[in-house]
């Protein structure tokens, strides 16, 4: 139960209430009762999607009822025509459209739509983009639809361009958005691409958004959004592999490396060292001592340095 | 113009004191309400209602005022021909609930309640060429569903039987540029997501690939003046994050980077004096998911009065210690 404000009732109040939630229950139970049944016969008709979409519409997260529809959707592609199922698929879309209105957080609701989508001769993704643009309007962070909008992008080719643009016009609206925020990051690599760079993007690109990150934090320094992004611009989160150090003892036959990042040394990742063009031989241990594969600090002992 | 910080204010009168008991009543009462409206809402998620009880029971000690014999029943009921089991009777096999269900027979030490062989074959079939879990048949992908497959195995010590490395190149896959996850790989970073992938990485012993520094700031600006923790930026606090976050902080080894006070002090407020239980927030209506994250959080922030919780598994440490499973954890 998420955000709801605990009120005080007096007695007659928690009477009425009672009684208006009986009589809910008890129509709840006669619909899921009749469901199951159904199903259980096998009867993939109307009026399962009737019964089903009545209590979907007051109670979005019933999972089990989604996929009692999608199985009824199935059955109806066998035994329908095309023209038919074209226009059972938009009634549904509709249907989606208000249960979206009234849980937008619902996983089993976008999950559905995806599935009706896909399982469409010709799908109108256009209108769905445009459904994702009304739904981050009620709300800029809601990450399912933002997480539809990345599927509608991908099912439909959307020019990714047009999606950093639709990014610039979020955060100019409000720079504390820290979904448009992370969406650049991810187009960014993929419009402007530079592998020598560490964050994978073209320098005058970067400087770009430095000055637009800027603009964002002077105007409020407190909004958290724009400083992660700035780090990430100046690409101070990725580390180069690189050895460290590399430390050789002839007295105590003993190597130890340091890398930047882990690496694995374990039954078929051997580390080699050469000295003079020869490979020595030796057992590597982590130094940390937990047997784990995976360390930026090895160590052997039995090093034959002598040679 | 700056926008306002989202956060809530604790009034004066709110509860400082752990209402301990108030708790354990409350959440023993919850079960025995089962023709009403509130419970029979929730049905689609029972299964895990019942262990986030029964978790938050054996933490505060009093596991024994539960119905083992009536949950266990109910356990094996909703396990399906595949192997999966649903939320509730009659309800669809899903990784959500086929996760809960090992939960509650791992408290429970009765493992031979669900057919083991079928659920892990259940399990292994769910996972993908690209090394994703999807839920169930109907192939929603979410890194939650790799938490969840791979958490299932572990509990019951067949983590042999799927291909962790793909496993892991998923979950690397939806690394996002401040060092946290997403459901996908493209989706945006939430506290909810990074603690089901640090889990996964946990489990299977892969933490070196995470930037602890760059994804411990992160977590730890979750928290906001009010000392609660909310789950992205810009967003308000909740009890639940106190779970999400805290425990990615703690496989992360930082929790130290959050103020212990601050935040003790806005779960403390978010209890309900009068019926007992946790809410989101102070002054919000309870529920069993709130209570238990409550409890959680205070566990990780070292309670005394409670039994020190895994971060990993969300179970008493000492059930994961019995199960003999070794995690991996960051110091």
């Amino acid at each position: 139960m998420h955000g709801r404000i605990k009120v005080k009732t007096t007695a007659e109040q928690q009477e009425t209430k009672r009684k208006e939630r009986e009589k809910k229950l008890k129509l709840y139970n006669a619909a899921t009762g009749k469901i199951f049944d159904k199903r259980k016969n096998k009867e993939f008709d109307d009026d399962l999607l009737a019964l089903t979409g009545e209590v979907l519409a007051q109670n979005s997260d019933l999972y089990t009822l989604w996929n009692i529809r999608k199985e009824t959707f199935l059955h109806m592609k066998e035994i329908k025509t095309k023209e038919e199922m074209e226009k059972i698929c938009n009634e549904e879309l509709y249907f989606l459209e208000s249960c979206l209105k009234g849980n937008p957080k619902s996983y089993g609701t976008w999950h559905h739509r995806c599935f009706v989508l896909d399982n469409m001769a010709n799908p109108d993704w256009k209108r769905e983009l445009q459904l994702c643009n009304i739904f981050l309007e009620y709300d800029e962070r809601n990450f399912h639809c933002w997480d539809y909008r990345r599927l509608v992008v991908k099912r439909s080719k959307v020019p990714i361009e047009e999606e950093l643009e639709f990014t610039t016009n979020k955060i100019h609206s409000n720079f504390s958005n820290f979904s448009s925020w992370h969406y650049r990051s991810k187009l960014l690599p993929l419009i402007y691409p530079d592998p020598t760079n560490p964050v994978g993007v073209k320098e005058e690109i970067l400087l770009k958004e430095f000055e637009a990150v800027q603009n964002a934090f002077f105007t409020d320094p407190d909004d958290q959004s724009a400083w992660f992004y700035h780090r990430w611009l100046l690409g101070r989160g990725r580390k180069k592999m690189v050895i460290s150090c590399l430390y050789a003892s002839r007295p105590q036959n003993r190597v130890i490396v340091s890398t930047s990042q882990p690496v694995l040394v374990g039954s078929n990742h051997q580390m080699e060292v050469y000295l003079k063009d020869v490979s020595i031989e030796g057992s590597w241990s982590n130094v940390a001592g937990n047997g784990s594969p995976y360390s930026r600090l090895w160590i052997s002992f039995k090093f034959c340095l002598t040679g | 113009m700056g926008s306002p910080v989202k956060d809530v204010s604790i009034p004066e009168n709110a509860p400082k004191t752990l209402l301990l008991q108030k708790h354990c009543d409350y959440i023993a009462a919850y079960g025995s309400k089962k023709d009403e409206y509130e419970y029979c809402m929730t049905e689609y998620l029972r299964m895990s209602g019942i262990y986030w009880g029964l978790t938050v029971m054996d933490l505060m000690g009093q596991l024994d005022k539960m119905n083992k014999q009536e949950v266990l029943d109910f356990v094996h009921q909703c396990q399906h021909e595949c192997g999966g089991v649903g939320a509730s009777i009659g309800h669809d096999p899903h990784l959500l609930y086929t996760l809960s269900a090992v939960q509650i027979v791992t408290l429970y030490d009765a493992q031979d309640t669900l057919d083991v062989e079928k659920l892990v074959q259940f399990v292994k079939d769910l996972q993908q060429e690209d090394g994703s879990f999807v839920g169930d048949k109907w192939g929603e992908v979410d890194t939650r569903f790799s938490f969840c497959a791979v958490a299932c195995l572990a509990l019951l010590g067949r983590l042999n039987e799927v291909n962790i490395d793909k496993a892991v190149d998923f979950i690397l896959s939806c690394m996002n540029f401040d060092g946290g996850f997403g459901c996908r790989p493209g989706s945006e970073s939430h506290s909810g997501q990074i603690y089901c992938c640090l889990g996964m990485l946990s489990i299977v012993g892969r933490l070196h690939h995470v930037n602890a520094d760059m994804l411990g700031w992160w977590l730890c600006e979750r928290q906001l003046p009010s000392g609660g923790l909310n789950g992205r930026p810009e967003k308000l606090p909740d009890v639940c994050y106190s779970w999400w976050v805290l425990a990615s902080l703690k496989i992360i080894g930082k929790i130290h980077w959050i103020d212990k006070e601050k935040l003790v002090r806005f779960i403390l407020a978010c209890q309900d004096e009068e019926t007992g239980g946790f809410a989101d927030r102070p002054g919000d209506v309870v529920d069993p998911f709130h209570t238990l994250f409550g409890i959680t959080g205070l566990s990780l922030l070292g309670e005394q009065i409670l039994k020190p919780v895994n971060p990993v598994f969300c179970m008493p440490e000492e059930t994961i210690r019995k199960a003999g499973i070794k995690l991996e954890l960051l110091t």
